[in-house]
């Protein structure tokens, strides 16, 4: 099987979703929340393309107009301290 | 409460600053990279006519006549959310919040990963990381190294590397897993190179430019490819030659190459390795959207245009209310359709306030003229159905106005 | 030091007398140019890992350089999680590469996955129950 990382913040690998995908018959959502590729450090945004195309596959749902995997804020990894009104310098 | 919040100092941000300036708006230009410019700035190649264009020096332009109209920019600053409210946004940043009538997102795109065995280890970076290191920082990334993808951008800067006196190995393609199918599939890929060829001084290339409009001459091209690649500017561009794994223990010291079939499979036992300490992934690029999806924006899957974009209309406005776009946020163009663009929607919000305004008015009908234009000329163009690509963005737009009316 | 610049372009120019900016680097001593970012500033050295994953260890460099991957992220004058590649280098700066951190929690393997999976798991000792 593919041991190729797909999303790097979380070292879930391509391996990874195909077997939850496949144990599990998941949607995208699941899939994303199972695995955690696309949630770590960056926000997906560096590997948002290449798990909707895996996913896709996977779970066999194609790309409509609705993004497949919600963006959620903050966007930016962001301080306590930012969000409850202290700002950097 | 600001008039307009930009976000983005790319070509977009930055045009349509000047624009929103001219018509006296009380505008500030945001950016999280230290410099303005964007994309732009690390843009290098030569125009059909033999002109140099110089992101370093088109980006010192728009400064300077953003400058000229005293226009406020501020680097450094990150978005994290963006709040719809009464009469406007909250954006919220990493220097607080920042409130505003409207605002543009000009957020421009993020390039898309080809994924490979080892692309996490050190020296691996995107080709866009490249291009800035070079032309922006004068940074050498490596003393040799070799391309994941051939495509319009990362032919665009290998050429800048060369240029540079980086010594690049060759071009190839990724090998073939889920993600990277199409970008390493070598028919789908010259159907790409035929799009670029006018930019290459090969015989080979003009030869497949005139003719390859026809599929068959395609695939016969890629049929009798020639071994040692085809050479642009000397480097070798390989399409019948992927890479298989990048090699190293705590950084690249090498890469795995194999032969492919014309349909991309690999060639049990042709594997080669080759020697080199950085790999440029050029996976392409896609509208970095995530601040227009945070406030609801609706949006459409256009694949001409590079994925999902906010749903807009030709004056570069969303269906929310105060919301517009411009660049590659709204599709993947070069960056002298963003910075038209951007003019455009600096129009488009200082209509807002100026309702009856016929000099407005013929500007920004000019504007749209102008946005046409050179999309028309451009001489780099990412893809072909860019035109199809952007009438179903209105069709959508029209849409959601009726749905919504 | 400086080793990797390009000096000679042939579009872009000669490198211009550029400002030395002294820093530090897990606590050697290093020399960029003034409007380097750190990120630029430590390749220029040759330096190009840049931090270890969190959980595995694994080596991590400069990937975007643009500020969308945070593979770049360092702790800098004593802020961690910091994009080398979008923070301008100034002088005395005290840069630090990223360590693996402690991983409190279990391998994800070793959890239940579903509700099935967690009942078979705890079949003798239900949450709650106090007899457990």
């Amino acid at each position: 099987m593919d041991h190729t990382i797909i999303c790097r913040c979380e070292e879930v690998t391509l391996e990874d979703i195909n077997n939850t995908a496949e144990k599990y018959g998941c949607s995208a959502r699941e899939l994303k929340l199972r695995t955690r590729a696309g949630m770590g450090y960056c926000g997906g945004r560096t590997c948002r393309p290449a798990v909707d195309a895996v996913v896709q596959e996977a779970t066999g749902e194609e790309p409509g107009n609705n993004l497949p995997l919600k963006v959620q804020p903050p966007v930016r990894p962001t301080s306590l301290a930012t969000l409850g009104g202290q700002h950097q310098s | 409460m600001r008039d307009i919040v930009i976000i983005g100092a790319g070509p977009a941000g930055l045009s349509a600053a000047i624009a929103c300036r001219e018509w006296d708006l009380d505008t500030l230009v945001i950016d999280e990279f230290p410099k303005p410019g964007g994309r732009l700035v690390g843009q290098l190649h030569q125009e059909p006519d033999g002109e140099w264009w110089n992101g370093i020096k088109e980006t010192q332009k728009l400064v300077d006549k953003a400058e000229a109209f005293n226009t406020e920019i501020k680097c450094g600053v990150s978005v994290h959310h963006i709040e719809k409210v009464d009469n406007g946004f909250a954006v919220h940043t990493n220097q607080g919040v920042i409130d505003t009538e409207n605002l543009l997102v000009a957020s421009g795109a993020a390039e898309s990963p080809a994924p490979l065995p080892g692309w996490t280890l050190p020296g691996v970076m995107s080709i866009g990381a490249a291009q800035v290191m070079t032309n922006v920082h004068r940074v050498r990334v490596g003393n040799k190294g070799i391309v994941a993808g051939v495509n319009v951008l990362s032919a665009a800067i290998a050429r800048e590397l060369q240029l540079a006196g980086v010594e690049l190995h060759s071009m190839a393609l990724p090998a073939v897993n889920t993600v990277t199918k199409d970008a390493g599939n070598p028919k789908k890929v010259m159907d790409g190179l035929v799009r670029i060829a006018h930019l290459a001084p090969s015989a080979f290339l003009r030869f497949g430019s005139k003719f390859a409009k026809a599929a068959w001459i395609r695939n016969l091209a890629v049929n009798f490819y020639p071994k040692g690649g085809v050479k642009m500017w000397g480097m070798p561009i390989h399409i019948r030659k992927a890479i298989v794994s990048i090699n190293g223990t705590t950084q690249v010291e090498s890469v795995t190459v194999c032969k492919v079939t014309a349909d991309g499979e690999p060639v049990a036992g042709s594997e080669e390795t080759i020697e080199v300490d950085f790999v440029c992934i050029a996976g392409g690029l896609y509208p970095l959207a995530e601040l227009a999806a945070v406030i609801d924006c609706p949006f459409q899957y256009v694949e001409e245009l590079g994925g999902h974009v906010p749903v807009h209309n030709q004056q570069m406005e969303t269906p929310v209310e105060g919301l517009y776009v411009a660049g590659n946020i709204t599709g993947i163009e070069s960056s002298k359709v963003a910075g038209a663009q951007g003019t455009l929607a600096g129009l488009s919000i200082a209509k807002k306030n100026e309702k009856s305004n016929a000099e407005l008015d013929i500007k920004i009908a000019e504007a749209m003229k102008q946005v046409k234009t050179i999309r028309e000329t451009a001489s780099i163009q990412f893809h072909p159905g860019i035109n199809a690509g952007r009438k179903k963005v209105e069709k959508a737009y029209q849409a959601y106005e009726q749905a919504n009316a | 030091m400086n080793q990797n610049r390009i000096i000679d372009h042939p579009v872009l120019g000669h490198l211009e007398n550029k400002t030395p900016v002294t820093f530090t680097f897990d606590g050697k001593t290093y020399e960029g140019y003034e409007g380097d970012t750190v990120a630029s500033a430590l390749l220029a050295n040759g330096i190009r890992q840049l931090r270890v994953h969190e959980e595995s260890g694994s080596t991590r460099g400069i990937y975007c350089n643009i500020g969308h991957c945070f593979e770049c992220r360092m702790t800098i004058d004593q802020t961690p999680g910091v994009r080398a590649c979008l923070t301008e280098l100034t002088p005395e700066m005290v840069v630090e590469s990223g360590k693996v951190q402690p991983t409190p929690f279990s391998q994800p393997e070793d959890m239940p996955q579903t509700y099935a999976d967690f009942t078979e798991k705890h079949t003798d000792n239900k949450e709650g129950d106090p007899n457990a």
